[in-house]
């Protein structure tokens, strides 16, 4: 008699990897179905799911290649990408990194930037919330102090950039869009910011100093450094006014001074 | 502070996240809600404020879909920990996992899997059940699954086996009279030495919902109205058992809220029908 452990390798086996000497190990009673046409329902079952919790991540990606396009190149995903948790909505980070190198998709090469899109919407609807950024107090620091405190961004906020117009792409392919669908891929780079403020999920095309700065302090890098980053990618960069657009926002909602043990120039 | 309520022996509905806003801004007639603990294992956002919101409203349920309780591989403590969470925040009336298994060698198939019926796999589902309870600090129920096939090396019939596994580990029963009746035809026995089985102080929970019937074998797909013979084993479980909690579930080509609160009114008249003869 198997093992539960070795029945169970053998089910992922023999479902997943259509293994025929896996579902002959399973000892699996006929009973008028033979055992492949069994586990065929459950092969259904399990990468149907799936299908439909990728197309529910990544409904714009499935509506560029199609659904035939999308269930093969997620078949071929869920084979190569075991998931590891028990909760689904948490499968098909790496979905993006897949369809770089997924060889049929090779001519879409914008394919993957808006998968990276689609997952930084998906996990910014699920964050953890953060209290906005305390002005009065952010205002009642030093002037001479400000170039050493490091930010905090909000936990839904991410930082994308693509060679290729995503936000369009993104913008074109939701239901009941009615414009233009054309997109002209020459048409330029996007830096985007998703975030989730008040009225939920936002995606903002944004400058490439602004991408700089969120992304050093992203890093946790301190304010004069992130700053002198974004001035060094955009010469017309205003720090004043970027820090005041993303603390409305709620991108930045947290900062600290370094502590004086730390500090330099201090007598 | 919201105290832990019982669930009502009345009738609820899986929520889903389509129907969220509607439930929230209608507050329709229903006893209590079920909502899957996994759709809000999540750090924050607008669904599990939403979830707040309902919570004010409805007694809840949390039902499990990824516990894993029949795995061979050790529990998952990171799982564990966020249904732990969610229970501290939600106080639900109940929180319920399936008598299955879902992952192997740490890779998780996401599905719903049969057992072989076996002391081994009882012994493993018992310990882990034991686990989820100590570590909830309060009984769990289990679900008995569909299933599209069974393994010859079962021991047992699948009756004793979830009648053992409530046994030995002291949890209630989530008694799913759709999965009853569709392994019952899948595998050729009679549904009512299912019902005979089982205990009915057991039963804290019943579940309802339909079957996808075009196939080689009934295929549990939670995606149409409860099928006639199912209305009928529901009941001849509440002739037997008395009213239970029941919940309508559709997961599958979701349909309006209509139908899942006609389905609902169908299930409760069974429900005070039976009340009206106990009087």
């Amino acid at each position: 008699m198997q093992s539960l452990h070795e029945l169970q390798r053998g089910f992922c086996a023999a479902t997943l990897f259509g293994d025929g000497a896996a579902v002959a190990s399973l000892s699996i009673v006929a009973g008028g179905l033979d055992p492949q046409t069994r586990i065929a329902i459950y092969r259904n079952n399990i990468l149907g799911n799936y299908r439909k919790v990728l197309a529910a991540t990544y409904p714009v990606v499935h509506q560029l290649v199609g659904e035939p396009f999308f269930d093969a190149a997620t078949d071929q995903f869920v084979r190569g990408h075991p998931s590891i948790h028990g909760d689904v909505n948490r499968y098909g980070g790496d979905y993006a990194a897949f369809l770089a190198s997924y060889p049929p998709a090779r001519e879409l090469n914008y394919l993957a930037d808006v998968a990276r899109l689609e997952w930084a919407i998906d996990q910014a609807n699920i964050a953890a919330d953060a209290a906005p950024l305390d002005v009065s107090a952010l205002a009642a620091v030093a002037p001479d102090a400000l170039a050493e405190l490091r930010f905090t961004l909000h936990p839904a906020a991410c930082l994308i950039a693509s060679p290729f117009p995503i936000l369009r792409i993104w913008q074109v392919n939701q239901p009941g869009y009615e414009g233009d669908g054309r997109v002209d891929l020459g048409e330029g780079a996007d830096t985007l910011l998703v975030t989730r403020g008040g009225h939920g999920v936002a995606i903002d095309r944004i400058g490439k100093g602004e991408h700089a700065i969120l992304s050093a302090l992203a890093a946790n890098a301190t304010l004069g450094v992130a700053a002198s980053q974004a001035a060094d990618v955009d010469p017309e960069f205003n720090l004043v006014d970027a820090l005041r657009r993303h603390v409305a926002n709620h991108t930045v909602v947290a900062f600290r001074a370094p502590s004086p043990s730390t500090r330099t120039g201090q007598a | 502070m919201p105290t832990t309520p019982e669930l009502p022996v009345t009738v609820g509905i899986g929520l889903r996240s389509p129907h969220v806003a509607r439930v929230r801004a209608e507050r329709p007639a229903l006893g209590w809600l079920e909502v899957h603990s996994e759709n809000y294992f999540v750090d924050g956002g607008p669904a599990l404020a939403a979830l707040d919101a309902i919570r004010a409203d409805y007694p809840i349920s949390l039902h499990g879909v990824g516990m894993s309780l029949g795995s061979a591989d050790p529990l998952d403590a990171a799982h564990l920990a966020r249904l732990k969470r969610l229970v501290g925040r939600v106080e639900p009336a109940l929180v319920s996992e399936h008598l299955c298994w879902s992952h192997a060698d740490g890779r998780h198939l996401n599905d719903l899997l049969p057992l072989p019926f076996t002391e081994e796999a009882l012994a493993v589902v018992c310990e882990r059940v034991d686990q989820v309870q100590t570590a909830l600090a309060r009984p769990i129920l289990v679900e008995n699954i569909s299933a599209y096939l069974r393994f010859a090396d079962d021991a047992m019939a699948e009756w004793e086996f979830v009648a053992a596994v409530v046994g030995r580990t002291g949890c209630k029963l989530l008694f799913d009279v759709n999965n009853v009746y569709v392994n019952a035809v899948n595998h050729g026995f009679d549904p009512l030495d299912f019902v005979a089985a089982v205990s009915g102080d057991a039963i804290a929970e019943i579940h309802l919902a339909g079957y996808d019937a075009s196939g080689s074998c009934l295929i549990d797909n939670h995606g149409a109205r409860v099928a006639p013979p199912v209305w009928d084993l529901y009941r001849a479980t509440i002739e037997r058992f008395g009213p239970k909690p029941t919940l309508i579930e559709w997961d599958t080509d979701l349909p309006t809220l209509e139908v899942l609160l006609d389905e609902a009114a169908l299930a409760r008249q069974i429900l005070e029908a039976r009340d009206a003869v106990a009087a």
